[in-house]
């Protein structure tokens, strides 16, 4: 094999490097349609589950997954697959309570929340915690691909990770959530055919399943760990750490998402989405950063490979591929990287507008000026990831180690607040800052030797300070969760009618505050009409709909129709949401010329239009 | 039966049982999800299913899978 410097081939290098530029190209492309901070922070929302779904498994695929899950992989089995099939019993909260909510009540962020259903003392300790979460796990992301592109290229940690945050951040500043959206597709679709190529590619290397499972330790072939060992993976380790603190926090307050689910063009979609998601793309994501691990571990019991855990990921591969090939699984791995920090920068900069400069420093400039604020905002937030890099570096043994210290401590103050605040209508402001900031210095405190002992040992289940920093998630919740109990028995909570559409039970309020009058959820199907331009219409929201079109989608004027481009695959690109004006005679639907616009539809074309409430 | 083996999914599942069934009853009780609907029905044979195949795949790899060849490799 021709060799270099680096561990694979110059063609692979080649394909690496090829594969950067085409994802900035791509990203920098579709800044034609980002022209509001509507448009850089929730891409105008308007597109499909589908487009969705395939972002968000890019998403949730970090940087560090394949290296961290094949390390997991290799030591300890299978039951490096937990955290990509921990989240389901999630759903049901954030599917018809939590989703509800922020989409109805238009919430631009996770702070708005706070402010709407505790007051403005708990948005600013929210903002400062989500921004502390963002900017932390986009240090973890940069470090991780600069530990990578070390031991590829020989680079140091720093350069690497330098150069991938000025590339992310170059696209993310120029085309905002579209772009996030759109690069994010073409890359959870290349990480999961990388991966799962790979773990297939290795399987028939073996001889076939039976062969590749017969290798395998058995410690190594179960769904968990065992409940309390190891220390520093022990399955309630990783549930607490994980199921709870890191899926609580990726669904409730990780900000990022929370964009993702107000992208979608409707409620319905987003239900469709969440399922495939985490039901369908979840479980290939498990093989698909875990695999070469598995594998490795065969190759190694079957005498073919040499090395140990954290090679694991970067040496199968390398193994098993091509050259070229190999370049394109290394591109897999930059693109779980770009996909997650493209997200949480594009999320800073969605906090710092809505809820420190739109909020405190200029509250009622144009939109063109938050426009440029938000990017600039996400130049900084890339460098401020890229400046935790030597804290990482210095300080944790492995990126495994160091991403579950962030995830179990950060967020559990603010998935405690989250989910009191909306399961329980008697949770009071004053817990919620009791909550957040009571919790967060309790939290901190389990940092500090020997207070760490003291603090997190009898939450340990026995097991020794290697646990503590899964662990400190389990103190986290029951300190907060008394926090807030004990808080709100003593103090007095807001009147229910100022918590409508904020809290269970008020839902369907918040559809009807979010329509501005009564539902209709009569079901309907969708309508092809032909489009045309009609300046004489009072505003563009509104559309002159045929009286046949309203019959087929069971819509009556006033209700909110969503009008796209009738190609699937534009992904909802091309569309823009309407209201139903009084039914029209013709066989075609009159809009706005401003509102043709907004959708990218040309006058005279045929749309689908559908009913959304 | 190695219990340590078996406590995780009594934990992960107990839990998870729990905060699914929380979800299910707020959106009935709120009436956001109306069962009446052919959309929220799926909706909830789909939350159900999904915990009960995740829940099936963690037991197949828990109590047979594992077992499977009885020799163990290196």
């Amino acid at each position: 094999m021709e060799t270099s410097a680096f561990m694979g081939t110059r063609l692979d290098l080649i394909v690496v490097f090829a594969y950067f530029a085409a994802i900035v190209g791509f990203g920098s492309y579709f800044a034609r349609y980002t022209r509001t901070t509507k448009d850089f922070f929730y891409g105008g929302q308007r597109f499909a589950w589908w487009l969705i779904a395939f972002s968000c498994i890019a998403t949730t695929v970090g940087s560090y997954s394949f290296q961290k899950y094949s390390e997991q992989g290799f030591a300890y089995g299978i039951s490096s697959s937990q955290t990509y099939l921990n989240d389901w019993y999630w759903m049901s909260i954030l599917l018809l309570v939590w989703l509800p909510i922020i989409y109805y009540q238009r919430l631009g962020s996770i702070p708005e929340y706070f402010e709407r259903r505790f007051g403005p003392v708990s948005r600013a300790f929210a903002t400062a915690i989500i921004l502390l979460y963002l900017i932390a796990y986009i240090g973890i992301n940069v470090y991780t691909i600069g530990v990578v592109l070390k031991s590829l290229l020989g680079w140091p940690v720093f350069t690497g990770a330098a150069v991938t945050t000025v590339l992310v951040t170059l696209y993310v500043m120029i085309g905002g959530q579209t772009s996030v959206i759109m690069t994010d597709l073409a890359q959870g679709v290349i990480l999961l055919v990388a991966g799962l190529a790979v773990f297939f590619a290795g399987v028939v290397h073996l001889g076939g399943f039976g062969d590749f499972w017969a290798l395998l330790p058995q410690g190594h072939r179960f769904a968990f760990s065992e409940f309390n060992a190891p220390d520093k993976f022990s399955f309630i380790g990783v549930f607490v750490q994980d199921g709870l603190s890191n899926s609580g926090a990726f669904i409730l307050m990780n900000q990022g998402i929370v964009m993702r689910f107000l992208a979608i063009r409707s409620v319905h979609d987003a239900r469709k989405m969440s399922v495939c998601w985490l039901l369908v793309l979840a479980p290939l994501a498990a093989v698909a950063t875990s695999g070469a691990g598995w594998l490795g571990r065969a190759l190694v019991a079957n005498g073919e490979l040499e090395m140990g855990a954290t090679d694991a990921f970067v040496h199968t591969a390398w193994f098993l591929c091509a050259p070229g090939v190999f370049g394109f699984v290394l591109a897999a791995l930059t693109a779980a990287l770009m996909s997650t920090a493209d997200t949480l920068i594009n999320a800073v900069s969605a906090i710092f507008v809505n809820d420190i400069w739109q909020r405190h420093v200029r509250p009622d400039a144009a939109d063109a000026h938050y426009l440029k604020v938000a990017r600039i905002v996400s130049l900084a937030a890339g460098a401020l990831g890229l400046a935790l890099v030597p804290i990482y570096y210095y300080q944790y043994e492995s990126i495994y180690y160091a991403h579950a210290v962030v995830t179990g401590s950060i967020p559990v103050p603010m998935v405690i607040a989250i989910l009191f605040g909306i399961l329980w209508k008697r949770y009071t402001p004053a817990a919620a800052v009791a909550t957040l900031a009571g919790g967060l210095f309790l939290v901190g405190l389990s940092f500090f030797p020997p207070l760490d002992k003291w603090l997190i040992g009898p939450f340990a289940f026995g097991m020794g300070s290697g646990s503590y920093g899964f662990m400190r998630a389990l103190y986290g919740f029951v300190v907060c969760g008394v926090l807030g109990v004990v808080v709100s028995l003593v103090t007095k909570p807001r009147p229910l009618s100022e918590l409508t559409g904020l809290v269970t039970g008020t839902q369907l309020e918040a559809m009807r505050l979010y329509k501005g009058g009564e539902i209709n959820r009569t079901p309907g199907k969708k309508a092809r009409v032909r489009v045309q331009a009609d300046a004489t219409l009072p505003n563009p929201e509104t559309v002159v709909v045929p009286e046949a079109a309203l019959g087929v989608m069971a819509a009556r004027p006033g209700d909110i129709l969503y009008v796209s481009d009738p190609r699937w695959w534009f992904g909802g690109l091309r569309s823009v949401h309407v209201r139903a004006g009084q039914p029209g005679d013709g066989a075609v639907l009159r809009m706005h010329p401003d509102a043709l616009t907004d959708a990218h539809l040309r006058d005279g074309q045929t749309a689908v239009v559908e009913k959304i409430i | 039966m190695d219990m340590a083996r078996v406590w995780p999914i009594v934990c992960q599942y107990g839990i998870g049982s729990i905060l699914l069934a929380l979800g299910i009853w707020c959106g009935i009780t709120s009436g956001y999800f109306d069962l009446t609907t052919r959309r929220d029905r799926n909706l909830l044979w789909i939350l159900v299913g999904g915990f009960l195949f995740l829940l099936a795949l963690v037991s197949v790899f828990t109590f047979w899978l594992p077992y499977i060849p009885k020799e163990a490799g290196a």
